[in-house]
């Protein structure tokens, strides 16, 4: 079924579809319209999930936590502040290996307060032990969640995973979205399994000390689980296809125009589309460009990635996050998989516009400067109209 | 629930065992004993802070190798089944 809806109703819809048990949530600009879709989906009584209302984030994981160890399948979503102040608990969903799905709206992190999309608040739960995708549009918010259920219960993968997408962008804009049905994905997730469940008649218990050498055991298992999930997630992607032929998940991340490009743009998110049309442009005026879109940060696919920009002249990374002090992390991560010479951007924090003229402008000064081999490390791209932007604070003559 | 086991896959999870000071039983001055008024609620159980108390049926028992005679049991016990003893 085509419905228009935004990428939180999306979301709220792929939770319905999950038959989802319990939902531990607070709401956060900009993820609150899901838990409304999802309280409204309870009052009407189309679903028999559990809706608790928590104090705060940290309760919000908590809760999902204990409802997921006790063998219920599990879903929480949240935002910026939420997720940082949520953190403790997110690693505690890692390490307990408690298959739970999560959505994060993200949003740029404060101080100062600001609402608006960025995704550092996303990229700074990389090294927290959970599978990482990201979507581009409303319906990939829609099809990562619902994969997300059956890709963190595989006994093969045994690991929370969350899904990012572009707050505001996506999550408020509405647009075509495919639907599957109950039927089909009732078909396409089996019944819950997770490793163990916390029972009385077994005694076991979790969250215990553990000795040094078995906390490292644990902590390379989680390391090996996130590998050995590149497999779990293409097999998943490809049966996926059943459900909405019009989608492509037979690979971790897409490439567009890449086979005969010199050049490569590695986005993450919403504005792949928007850079997609600059390739486009450039293309047309014969300009030798690729793009490469990162769907997966977590496993981080570094064959595919090789295979497919492990030739290419330069390459350049847009970041909407950012490793203050450092580089974007995006860009970091590539740097750290390929030896080609390599630009990085630093691009549209805290909700500066970037549209397809931007990353035109972009590109093609990135193409000039490669070609003169003078590329430097890392930019950070102003779009022509905020160029003039300064800073000023009262204590500005001190 | 079927324990899944892949050769990589391992998870934190424990049971009640010995711990490296040994048996710690002989602290307790009280001990908790359980009458037939028990119903099988799993109370004590749940609140016991060292895990010495499993219900087996509708009967809890005490393992009074670990336990140290705290009185929590008895504490929470909804139909007063629990009583602490003098061990003197």
């Amino acid at each position: 079924m085509m419905k228009v809806i935004s990428g939180n109703e999306a979301v709220a819809l792929a939770v319905k579809l999950a038959r989802v048990g319990v939902v531990g949530i607070y709401p956060i600009t900009p993820q609150t319209t899901i838990i409304e879709e999802l309280a409204e989906m309870k009052a009407r009584g189309e679903i028999s999930t559990d809706v608790v209302r928590v104090e705060s984030e940290h309760s919000a994981m908590g809760v999902t936590l204990g409802a997921a160890v006790s063998g219920v399948r599990a879903f929480t979503a949240t935002s910026s502040q939420g997720l940082l102040y949520m953190h403790e608990m997110i690693w505690w969903a890692a390490g307990s290996r408690a298959p739970i799905v999560m959505v994060v709206a993200t949003r740029a992190v404060g101080a100062p307060w600001n609402i608006w999309n960025e995704n550092t608040d996303f990229m700074s739960e990389r090294d927290s032990g959970w599978i990482m995708s990201f979507a581009s549009s409303p319906q990939e918010a829609l099809d990562l969640t619902i994969q997300a259920f059956r890709i963190s219960e595989d006994p093969r993968v045994f690991t929370p995973m969350m899904v990012g997408m572009d707050g505001f962008i996506l999550s408020h804009t509405k647009t075509n979205v495919y639907i599957p049905s109950q039927e089909e994905v009732d078909q396409f997730i089996p019944p819950r399994r997770q490793p163990y469940v916390i029972d009385p008649e077994t005694k076991e218990s979790m969250g215990n000390i553990f000795q040094p050498y078995h906390y490292m055991k644990l902590r390379q298992s989680i390391h090996d689980a996130i590998n050995e999930s590149k497999e779990v997630i293409t097999e998943v992607g490809r049966e996926y296809e059943k459900l909405n032929p019009l989608t492509d998940y037979k690979t971790l991340n897409v490439s567009y125009k890449l086979e005969d490009a010199d050049f490569a743009v590695v986005t993450m998110g919403a504005w792949s589309l928007d850079a997609m049309e600059a390739v486009d442009r450039l293309r047309d005026r014969g300009v030798n460009v690729g793009l490469y879109r990162v769907r997966y940060v977590r496993p981080w696919a570094e064959e595919e990635i090789i295979q497919n920009l492990g030739d290419k002249k330069a390459i350049l990374v847009f970041d909407r996050a950012t490793s203050l002090g450092r580089a974007g992390p995006l860009y970091l991560e590539m740097k750290a998989t390929l030896d080609n010479p390599m630009k990085g951007v630093i691009a549209g924090l805290g909700g500066v516009s970037m549209g397809k003229k931007d990353f035109y402008e972009v590109i093609s000064r990135f193409v000039e400067e490669s070609k003169e081999g003078r590329l430097k490390g890392v930019e950070w791209y102003y779009p022509r109209e905020v160029k003039e932007v300064e800073l000023g604070t009262p204590r500005s003559s001190i | 629930m079927s324990r899944l086991s892949l050769e990589y896959q391992f998870f934190p999870v424990s049971y009640p065992a010995e711990g490296a000071g040994g048996k710690t039983g002989n602290w307790r001055v009280v001990r908790p004993v359980v009458s037939d008024r028990c119903i099988g609620c799993n109370a004590c159980f749940m609140w016991c802070p060292e895990g010495t108390i499993g219900v087996k049926g509708k009967r809890a028992q005490v393992n009074y190798e670990y336990c140290k005679g705290c009185g929590v049991c008895a504490n929470v016990c909804p139909v007063k089944a629990i009583s602490m003893v003098s061990e003197t």
